[in-house]
């Protein structure tokens, strides 16, 4: 209840007018840019890791020409998604909590309502809008990342054929996949956000800074399960029919 | 006709938190222009009556007057409710007891942030006020500090400066003078003064120190348990023969207030 009633506020926050410049630059610049180190490596290695199983999987029918059809499929339809969801997730929604629990713990959102300035305006509204617009980027750029790294293993490791994969990879990865991925990167940006928002404003002064490491591993916790169990019904949604 | 309005008013305010009562029928009227220190030992509530003041709580009963509107009518859950509230407050400026600067941002970016946030005012001037404010509080060239490189006396300084940046007509002070040494709690007591005086603004302070009630108030008022034990005018407080004003002012551990 207390946090349906907190995502009202929110989107009137959002949707009452550009979210202050500066704000959404700077957690702009940190969610986006400041998740590429941790995402290229672990997309590097979750791409490669796709060709390996997949290679180990359909060598023995024969079928190593097929590589490219279960990494384009299982990576960017699925796995580059959520990856970028759930790591970039915590990291995000860490920081994004930790900074306003510690704005509540120190009276700082008080000061702020004293000033007769809406913290929802200054504080929320450029937060949702800057992981809104961050994960599906993000999202969009593991797609590249593990693509290519799926194609390094499979073409130098393992001899598959590199017409063949990208042919695969055209022939079942449309436009469509591409902006499906994109799609859930929205959702799960706002999600990450709106998630992370709410713990780190409902922290209490009298919780101290005990309060920011719970507000900080409630938004973890709840950002990462929310984006698994919605990722499969937007799956469901998106390519069953 | 507003000029004869009293800065405040509390009609039986009431608030606790479960079974912890804080505030009990706190009434009182504080005219325009006066400044009030009001005592009592620490978790008696004098913080949350600040909070009140300035609606960042709601008062269990009882109703609170500034400038002759009642703020505990407002709801803000309503867009109308909260824009009135706001207009509201910006006739406050409030130090907080921790200071409760931004941490993010530079000393002189916190003092400039109300003027940036309400004044129509240019950079430059901004700057200007920043700067006079800054050293009105005996801080200088501290502007590209941030928050967290500063003692807490000086932060409290700075949290003084962004307080009365915007010029207000009631600024309140919670706890201004703890933390900081004799001379420079002196110094901020005359700046009230000064404040008062040139700007004509009503100040409620915070405070355990009654030398400085002494110096500063022009009304005094005890909170104890939380009831106000006595208000009224510094003269007639300081007159008074109740206990507990006595014992507050003669610093003794024999009286109605008991450390337990
Ligand atoms: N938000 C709150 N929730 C619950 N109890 C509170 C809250 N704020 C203050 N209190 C309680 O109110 C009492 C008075 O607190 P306070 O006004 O901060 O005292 P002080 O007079 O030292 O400023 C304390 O017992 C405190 O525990
Ligand atoms: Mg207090």
């Amino acid at each position: 209840m207390e946090f349906l009633h907190f995502v009202r506020r929110a989107l009137v926050a959002q949707f009452s007018g550009p979210p202050p410049r500066d704000e959404f630059v700077r957690h702009a610049l940190d969610a986006g840019v400041g998740s590429l180190p941790l995402l290229t490596l672990l997309t590097i290695f979750a791409g490669m890791n796709l060709s390996v199983q997949a290679y180990g999987t359909f060598v023995r029918f024969g079928g190593q020409d097929l590589l490219g059809l279960f990494c384009g499929v299982g990576g960017i339809r699925e796995l580059y998604p959520v990856m970028a969801a759930v790591i970039c997730g915590a990291r995000i929604g860490a920081t994004l909590a930790a900074s306003l629990a510690n704005m509540q713990i120190s009276e700082q959102v008080e000061a702020l309502e004293v000033m007769a300035v809406d913290p929802m305006r200054l504080l929320v509204a450029p937060r949702l809008w800057a992981v809104t617009l961050m994960l599906p980027l993000l999202c969009g750029y593991a797609d590249v990342v593990g693509l290519a790294a799926s194609y390094w293993a499979a073409t130098e490791q393992m001899g598959v054929n590199g017409g063949t994969f990208m042919e695969q990879v055209r022939d079942i990865v449309h436009l469509s996949d591409l902006a499906a991925g994109v799609f859930k990167g929205v959702v799960f940006g706002w999600l990450v956000a709106i998630v992370s928002c709410y713990h780190g404003y409902r922290a209490l002064k009298r919780d101290g800074a005990e309060g920011v490491g719970v507000a900080t591993n409630r938004a973890i916790v709840h950002s990462a399960v929310l984006c698994i169990v919605l990722n499969m019904f937007l799956s469901a949604l998106l390519y069953v029919r | 006709m507003a000029e004869q309005q009293p800065a405040i008013t509390l009609e039986r305010v009431c608030k606790s938190f479960g079974n912890n009562r804080v505030l009990h029928e706190v009434s009182l009227v504080l005219p325009a222009g006066k400044i009030l220190v009001m005592l009592g030992p620490s978790g008696t509530g004098k913080s949350v009556l600040l909070r009140c003041l300035v609606g960042l709580m709601k008062p269990d009963s009882g109703r609170i007057f500034v400038e002759g509107q009642d703020i505990t009518a407002l709801d803000e859950r309503r867009s109308a409710g909260r824009e009135q509230m706001f207009a509201l407050r910006r006739k406050f400026g409030m130090l907080f007891q921790d200071g409760a600067l931004f941490d993010d941002m530079c000393v002189g970016d916190n003092v400039a942030f109300p003027l940036r946030q309400h004044a129509k005012m240019s950079e430059r001037q901004i700057a200007e006020r920043v700067a006079e404010d800054l050293e009105r509080v005996g801080l200088k060239n501290v502007q590209r500090k941030m928050p967290a490189e500063l003692s807490g006396g000086m932060r409290k300084r700075v949290a003084f400066a962004r307080a009365i940046a915007l010029r207000p007509r009631i600024v309140l002070c919670d706890e201004p003078s703890s933390g900081l040494d004799p001379v420079m709690s002196a110094t901020l007591d005359e700046l009230i003064l000064d404040l008062h005086r040139s700007l004509n603004m009503t100040f409620v302070v915070i405070s355990h120190d009654t030398a400085e009630a002494r110096t500063i108030a022009d009304y005094i008022g005890l909170l104890y348990k939380g009831e106000l034990q006595e208000f009224g005018p510094k003269e007639q407080v300081l007159r008074s023969s109740r206990l507990a004003i006595n014992q507050f002012f003669d610093r003794s551990t024999d009286g109605p207030i008991q450390v337990l």
